[in-house]
């Protein structure tokens, strides 16, 4: 575009015509989303790289280390520990979200009395913030004050109040039907997107051809809706992955550290502790981890070739 | 013309004394100070004492306690600090290690009530022999237990237990009347709080968590082990709410505040709050004891610390010295905190409730332990005190977490950028 614009307008005149002048213009128009994209990601992804190599406390002077905070980050045990816990909060998270979702998905997305209350009620915890539903959470999980157990023993089926946070698989599985309210609703109007998009005559004709119901979600609904699936599942890992608010606000990490995720092993290490430039190593890390992971999914849930 | 300048001398005089005084007010200083939240109750009074009488000025910020450490820093980093801050005690030392704080060694030394301020404000607020912190607000920890619930539990009402064992008898009595009724409350997965209410019962004991310079974990004392053993059998017993275990502290004081609850390590903070917001909580306080009696007391409360190279040092000390007078003891004292100036300590309380006794008696022996990483250590949710209580306090394996506890707290110790 730009040699046909440089060829055909005269080298004299410095007015810019046709295709040259549409690009500035194009660039102009794009230029508000290029200073935020630069000032909010691109300027502080550099600082955070810059800081990771240096020694960095609250207070006092900073110093360059090379990449001795990343020699650190392959010692430090917590945060591996972290990771994992994370990595394993991700695939049950993820599995419980889709179990949910997508069921709702389909029931929604039929025409049928209601349609639109049901999927308003379905999505309305998803438009909550994650630090008020954890409050509420929080609550209502509280063993002396809250709903759950207090309700549970006044009506007889518990002979002892039971502290569902104070052990970790109680506690863990309290987070993740917590975190599934809150999310599902989401992503069910993704997957219903989705659902709506495959054209019907397609479902019309594997039905004259006896197709089942089972032959033609297999046949059908799951290969048309590779792309909607990777975006859920990729929206429902990087958020998984990054989870935080949660398990800050109902359980701090608790019971004794079981539930320290990567994201707040760098929040405790950068404002608990204080080690700036550690935490944001552990954040290039983390930024690595999730990228890699985002292109291997993407790669797995690609178009296979001959579709379409 | 002599006249002239006879009649108009007196105006001249005038013009020049209303410009004088002009200029003197505006060359009125204003330094401005920070406070955490914990302070909001004294603090904006004392302020306004001050500011009253004198022609420099306080400007007040009061910060949230989670925010205050972090905001600091960003606006040190920045060039904004204020110019002095009332900060938690235990934070002194690593405050002063990062080279942010004005060395007022002189200062402090050339006042002649020095000797007299709390000792282990001053202690935490020394960094390699030079003083960089002042007390300023102080809380020392308590034991304090319901008369009402003792009484039904057919106790003496104006005893309080004085060792151990006692403490374990008489929450289960109060225990036993049933009910919402608990004999013991504590916040279980709260480093803050245990720090500030159990390990006083190690140290009364003749154990201690750390040593003296802060550069050894000294978790395997048996005292330790035995403290430990006091909270498991009350727990084991059923004596302590089912919610203590994840507590974080947010029902540090309020569970005792209901009323349900026979005993409760508590602070000083607790005296004011229990009369003005909940007056019909009849309560004792007294000291926390060790295994076999003697008692010990942790020592909090803020240090009043000023940022390196403020152009407001002047204004800084008069607020100090007025905050140390009679008068600014009395309004701290009046407000929730207590004096940390021992010699005028009676004076100050002297028309308050007699129970502010007894916790300045512990502030004046009250211990604090002395660490740059403190906050790593035992305040971190997620920091060994914090795992270890939890583990030791309602889990299987005492031991192990011991351990565990001791060797993560040695090598945070070991790691410090400065000992």
């Amino acid at each position: 575009m730009t040699t046909i614009a440089t060829t055909t307008a005269p080298p004299r005149a410095k007015k810019l015509v046709g295709a040259g002048r549409r690009q500035w213009i194009g660039l102009l128009y794009v230029a508000p989303a290029v200073a935020l994209v630069m000032v909010f990601f691109v300027i502080p992804l550099g600082m955070t790289a810059w800081m990771s190599l240096h020694n960095w406390p609250l207070m006092g002077d900073h110093f360059y280390i090379g990449f001795d905070n990343y020699v650190a980050i392959l010692r430090d045990t917590r945060f591996w520990n972290a990771l994992k816990f994370t990595g394993y909060y991700t695939v049950i998270v993820t599995i419980a979200i889709f179990a949910v979702a997508f069921p709702l998905a389909i029931f929604i997305e039929k025409p049928r009395p209601l349609a639109n209350l049901y999927r308003t009620f379905f999505f309305m915890p998803a438009v909550v913030g994650f630090a008020s539903a954890s409050l509420l959470w929080s609550w209502l999980l509280n063993v002396d004050s809250g709903l759950f157990s207090p309700a549970a023993y006044e009506l007889g089926l518990i002979d002892k109040k039971f502290n569902l946070l104070a052990t970790f698989q109680p506690a863990f599985w309290s987070i993740i039907a917590m975190v599934v309210w809150k999310v599902a609703g989401f992503t069910m109007i993704i997957l219903m997107t989705g659902l709506q998009s495959i054209p019907q005559d397609l479902q019309e004709a594997a039905v004259i051809d006896g197709a089942g119901p089972f032959a033609r979600f297999r046949a059908i609904t799951l290969p048309l809706m590779r792309r909607t699936l990777a975006l859920a599942l990729i929206l429902s890992v990087a958020g998984s992955i990054l989870a935080f608010d949660q398990f800050y606000i109902i359980l701090r990490g608790g019971p004794r550290n079981q539930t320290l995720t990567a994201v707040y092993w760098i929040f405790n290490q950068s404002f608990v502790s204080f080690k700036l430039g550690y935490g944001a190593a552990l954040s290039m890390v983390l930024l690595v981890i999730l990228v890699a992971l985002s292109l291997v999914q993407l790669w797995l849930l690609r178009k296979p070739e001959g579709l379409d | 013309m002599r006249n002239l300048i006879a009649k108009l001398a007196p105006k001249l005089a005038l013009t020049a004394a209303v410009l004088g005084s002009g200029l003197g007010a505006a060359a009125a200083d204003t330094a401005n100070i920070w406070v955490r939240a914990d302070g909001s109750n004294f603090m904006p009074k004392i302020v306004d004492a001050y500011n009253k009488v004198h022609k420099d000025q306080i400007k007040l910020d009061i910060i949230p306690n989670a925010e205050i450490i972090p905001k600091y820093g960003a606006a040190a980093a920045g060039g904004t600090a204020p110019d002095a801050l009332s900060l938690d005690l235990i934070y002194t030392p690593s405050f002063a290690a990062s080279g942010q704080l004005e060395d007022i060694t002189d200062w402090a030394k050339s006042l002649p009530y020095f000797a007299s301020l709390s000792p282990a404000h001053v202690k935490t607020g020394t960094y390699k022999d030079h003083i960089y912190g002042l007390p300023f607000s102080a809380d020392a920890s308590v034991l304090i237990w319901n008369k009402k619930l003792f009484k039904q539990a057919g106790l003496d009402p104006e005893k309080g237990p004085t060792n151990w064992a006692e403490i374990a008898a008489d929450a289960e009595k109060v225990n036993a009347l049933g009910g919402n009724i608990k004999g013991f409350y504590f916040s279980g997965n709260c480093g803050g709080c245990n720090i500030f209410t159990f390990t006083p019962l190690i140290w009364a004991s003749g154990g201690d968590i750390l040593s003296a310079d802060g550069s050894k974990a000294t978790l395997d004392s048996p005292q330790l082990r035995g403290a430990i053993d006091l909270y498991r059998s009350m727990v084991k017993k059923d004596l302590v709410p089912a919610g203590a275990q994840t507590d974080t502290g947010a029902n540090f004081f309020a569970a005792f505040a209901a009323g349900n609850i026979g005993i409760s390590p508590s602070g000083a903070f607790a005296i004011g709050a229990l009369n003005t917001q909940y007056p019909n909580v009849d309560y004792g306080v007294t000291f926390l004891p060790g295994k076999d009696g003697g008692w010990s007391s942790f020592a909090g409360g803020d240090n009043f610390v000023v940022t390196k190279g403020t152009k407001k040092l002047a204004v800084v000390k008069e607020f100090l010295d007025f905050a140390y007078s009679l008068e600014g003891q009395t309004i701290l004292a009046k407000y929730g905190s207590l004096p940390v100036r021992g010699d005028i300590a009676k004076d100050a309380l002297k028309d308050l409730d007699p129970r502010y006794q007894i916790a300045a008696e512990a502030m004046a022996k009250g211990k604090t332990p002395y660490s740059v990483v403190f906050n790593d250590l035992i305040n971190s949710a997620n920091g060994p005190w914090t795992q270890m209580i939890n583990e030791v306090f309602f889990g299987d394996d005492v031991d192990g977490a011991i351990a565990n506890a001791q060797e993560t707290m040695q090598s945070i110790i070991d790691q410090a950028p400065q000992k």
